[in-house]
């Protein structure tokens, strides 16, 4: 016999882990699912078991809150889990998982997403040398293993997250050779009324270029990286101070180091909901192309809602609350009582306020693709330079399937994630069209790879459901 | 504002854009129309397989011209003639095989039997278990995805125009022919030609036509790069299998499976049923492929009619109206039988016989 | 000079080094850490071959989405960033 759960949360970050927590409140029957080993997302992630012990830290705590309060919840966890399917079969979403190289199913009256976010890259020369990762991919590299991603990093990027980064590796023991990041002191005194919504969080921001200052740490305030040097390692970068407009202004300046963490701000995932059936709509200001969602998370879709970053990149604090009034939204779709809460909504609309002043500072001041030379690689899966895929458009591809068929940009391993948006300011730029007409590449499933072993596990020849064969 | 054209063909897969090449070149003005980009349907999201064994015996001739056209178009549409081996694990399967694969040969298609010992040294990481295999030296493969790239280029090279998302809403006649409405300004055309693959039912509405046509929703998928497995193409006795590895060690998996979905809503879904049995039988072909990761999985809409013969001549009732599509193994078939439409709109005597889009078709159905 | 982020590296406690490979290398590594953090540990940061030009990558997104970090264990290709070290881990790579 089929089981049944009633609302299945896809995503054990902060939105659909409090997601879970309201859900877990009731009687219905709920599932957490989540690929990494212990909820917590992205920015709540958990440590290894390497980790004996190590001082909190705040998103250390929060984590650890947050699965002490799973625990005692007794909400139903499925971790190490990957999604790689969602379709609708009836009356009921089919959600498709990984575990231990083994596929499974699980039937949901309802599903929430709360798929979060990806990090957003800008190709600049060297990008995909060993010892570059993302500003996001440090991240996890602390709070997960507490390691530093090299001796002496450079560390560059947007909004609040390259002083994170930055302050990280001065915390856990590491030198940063300097600080680069498009963004001026002008952009950040522009959201300082914004961000008075949130004190707490300003202050620490504060301390962390403090911090830098006093140890005397070069903050490059309106530069960004242009080169990353070095074969197999990285030796070193060159940076270009930026002018108002994004573009590079003569005068190089390098620096030697051995690492460099690099971001070009969120975007949301959006694959999920997409092979679900929900559409997309362009919005620059909350991180590219979003999930098309009421603010109560509901969709076009029957019985599918969305939470948190998804639908638009707000931040961890926007995220909680945005779990919180989404369960809320499927609770009633099942037919569990459950009124909406104005003060959760208020908060929720408060902290958004917080969060977009913060994606407005992480969404690239520079042309994105502005500071890659034409044999600058744009899509690392396959290779491909900017010039192959200007050639390619110059052809009449003119739109991101046309130029992923041509090229295979997006048809690699990462399914396209780290040069969508790279492929499409080209076509924009050159057709002279808006980023918003140019949708990003179908999605396909699997949302990630799956060994076909996995998919076909152990059969009978003999039970293989062999329809008619075609006409003689 | 309208332009006028000698003829407007709706959909620009394989068979609209190699038809607009031919009427061209036989000094026609002809534009080629499509709802999305060239080549995003069927013909640049199946498989690619161009093999023999799997056409239908009637189709064989038109299937040996077609091989010839893609060996010509060549490194440009990544045409690889690799041979071809379909495989038997039953008994049934072997019959199946011996019956097909013998009227195929007889149709003309160089189909030999093989041992699967000679199976196994050729490709010896298949399964040890095949019963019965045929082989074909002439079958292969090309890139469908270059399809759109490829006749961009050779319509931007004939100087024939071509409008990508430019989806036709309605046709309506003046004097002079039709007039296709779209977004933008109406484009004239003193003829039409019906080329949109499994939107030819709702185009051929607008002309007040009612074309028995029905979509099949096929599955590929493909799995990431791999050291080399295996060198030719490997079909099944029933079809429900084509698999190939491409030069950059991707391995392409396909055999009709069937997801969901419908070419009015734009969109068909991969389902898990289909796509597991799919991918269990590739495996079973070849038991190395359990280690390969899946990347992509996707459908294509597959136009047929009834009977699933071609609807290639004039559409019934509408003068100067003509149709083409519908053709199974239309990827493989469908460069010449474009070419054989041209002839045809052009007024010359194609070189092999077209299929009335006006017969009887529960007649011939099977 | 005045801190205002203290430096913790002192204060970290991790698990027993165990012994594990890479293309044959011997390395070692915590027990249970993340394999390409451990990697990264190691000095092994060039994981692969891009295709086509043949480049060098390693690690990047750290998150099991850009696959630069795949590797191959037991003839599996899997992300080294959804691994952990373990004693006598055969990592072998397509460099």
């Amino acid at each position: 016999m089929r089981d049944i759960v009633d609302i299945s949360i896809v995503g054990a970050g902060p939105a659909g882990a409090t997601a879970a927590l309201v859900v877990g409140q009731t009687e219905c029957r709920s599932l957490l699912i989540d690929e990494q080993r212990q909820a917590g997302g992205q920015v709540w992630r958990a440590k290894d078991r390497s980790i004996l012990s190590a001082p909190a830290t705040p998103e250390s705590r929060s984590g650890d809150n947050l699965r002490e309060r799973l625990a005692a919840s007794g909400v139903s966890q499925m971790t190490d889990t990957r999604v790689w399917q969602i379709e609708r079969q009836g009356e009921h979403w089919v959600i498709h998982t990984l575990r231990n190289g083994t596929a499974g199913r699980l039937y949901s009256r309802a599903v929430i997403l709360a798929t979060g976010a990806r990090e957003e890259a800008q190709p600049v020369r060297g990008w995909t040398t060993p010892g570059v990762i993302g500003l996001a991919g440090a991240t996890a590299l602390f709070k997960q293993s507490i390691r530093l991603p090299g001796r002496a990093s450079v560390v560059a990027g947007t909004g609040p997250l390259v002083f994170f980064v930055a302050s990280e590796i001065r915390r856990l023991g590491g030198t940063v050779a300097a600080v680069v990041t498009p963004n001026t002191r002008a952009d950040w005194l522009a959201r300082l009324p914004s961000m008075m919504a949130r004190p707490d969080l300003l202050w620490r921001g504060g301390r962390w270029v403090a911090d830098l200052m006093l140890a005397s740490v070069p903050i490059y305030w309106g530069h960004a990286v242009k080169s990353v040097s070095g074969d197999d390692r990285v030796i070193g970068v060159t940076l270009c101070r930026l002018a108002t407009d994004g573009t590079p202004l003569p005068g190089d300046i390098g620096i030697a180091a051995d690492s460099v963490c690099l971001g070009g701000g969120l975007a949301p995932s959006i694959e999920a909901a997409q092979l679900a059936g929900v559409a997309v709509r362009y919005r620059p200001d909350l991180g590219g192309w979003v999930s098309e969602a009421e603010s109560d998370g509901s969709t076009a879709r029957e019985g599918l809602f969305l939470a948190g970053d998804s639908c638009g990149i707000r931040g961890a604090v926007a995220a909680e609350l945005h779990g919180q009034i989404v369960a809320r939204t499927a609770l009633r779709h099942i037919g569990q009582a459950s009124a909406s809460d104005p003060a959760l909504e208020r908060a929720y609309r408060r902290a958004s306020r917080f969060g977009e002043a913060m994606t407005a500072l992480s969404v690239l001041r520079a042309d994105p693709i502005g500071l890659a030379t034409p044999d600058t690689v744009v899509c690392r899966c396959e290779s491909l330079t900017r010039r192959a895929i200007e050639d390619e458009i110059e052809s009449g591809a003119v739109s991101s399937n046309a130029v992923k068929s041509g090229q295979r940009a997006g048809m690699g391993p990462c399914g396209g994630k780290y040069c969508q948006s790279s492929v499409a300011r080209l076509i924009a730029l050159q057709e002279n069209r808006a980023l918003s007409e140019i949708a990003p590449p179908t999605p396909r499933p699997p949302i990630r790879p799956v060994p076909v072993s996995a998919l076909a596990g152990d059969f009978d020849y003999g039970d293989l459901p062999m329809p008619k064969p075609a006409p003689l | 504002m309208s332009e006028n054209h000698d003829i407007a063909i709706i959909g620009g897969g394989i068979m609209g854009c190699a038809a607009a090449l031919r009427l061209a070149s036989g000094g026609m003005a002809p534009i080629v129309l499509d709802r999305g980009d060239l080549g995003q349907g069927a013909s640049g999201v199946n498989a690619g397989t161009l093999s023999l064994q799997i056409k239908r015996v009637r189709l064989m001739p038109y299937a040996l011209k077609g091989h010839e056209e893609w060996a010509r178009m060549g490194d440009a549409v990544g045409f690889r003639r690799t041979g071809g081996y379909t495989l038997a694990f039953t008994e049934r399967e072997a019959e199946l095989l011996t019956e097909r694969q013998t009227l195929k040969a007889e149709a003309g298609a160089p189909i030999e039997f093989v041992t699967n010992n000679q199976v196994l040294s050729a490709e010896p990481n298949l399964t040890r278990r095949v019963l019965a295999a045929s082989y074909c030296h002439e079958d292969g493969y090309a890139n469908s995805s270059l399809t759109g790239q490829y006749y961009r280029g050779r319509l931007r090279e004939a100087s024939v125009p071509y409008r990508e998302r430019c989806a036709v809403t309605s046709i309506t006649r003046d004097t002079q022919g039709f007039v296709l409405h779209t977004g933008g300004p109406p484009i004239k055309a003193r003829r039409i030609l019906l080329a949109a693959g499994a939107w030819l039912k709702p185009v051929a509405a607008m002309l007040g036509v009612d074309l028995p046509v029905n979509a099949r929703i096929n599955t590929v998928s493909v799995t990431e790069r791999m050291p080399p497995l295996f060198a030719t193409v490997i079909g099944h006795a029933t079809g429900l299998l084509t698999m190939k590895q491409k030069g950059n060690g991707t391995i392409l998996i396909g055999g009709g499976w069937q997801g969901r979905g419908t070419p009015q809503e734009g969109r068909g879904e991969v389902i898990a049923d289909s796509l597991i049995p799919n991918l269990s039988l590739a495996q079973f072909a070849l038991p190395k492929l359990g280690q390969a990761r899946v990347l992509r999985s996707w459908t294509g809409f597959e136009a047929n009619v009834p009977d699933f013969y071609p609807l290639a001549g004039e559409l019934p009732g509408v003068p100067d109206a003509f149709v083409l599509g519908c053709v199974r193994g239309g990827y493989t078939i469908g460069p010449y039988i474009g070419r054989l439409m041209g002839d045809f709109i052009l007024g010359h005597s194609p070189e092999m016989p077209l299929f009335n889009p006006g017969r009887d078709f529960e007649k011939d159905a099977t | 000079m005045i801190r205002l982020v203290p430096d913790h590296s002192a204060r970290i406690q991790r698990s027993e080094k165990v012994p594990f490979t890479f293309d044959g290398v011997a390395l070692m590594g915590c027990a249970d850490e993340n394999l390409a953090a451990a990697l990264m540990q190691a000095g092994v940061l060039h994981l692969r071959n891009a295709p086509g030009d043949g480049a060098p990558r390693g690690a990047f997104c750290m998150m099991g989405l850009c696959q630069e970090c795949v590797v191959f264990v037991d003839g599996q290709s899997v992300e080294s960033c959804r691994l952990t070290v373990s004693p006598g881990l055969a990592v072998k790579s397509r460099r």
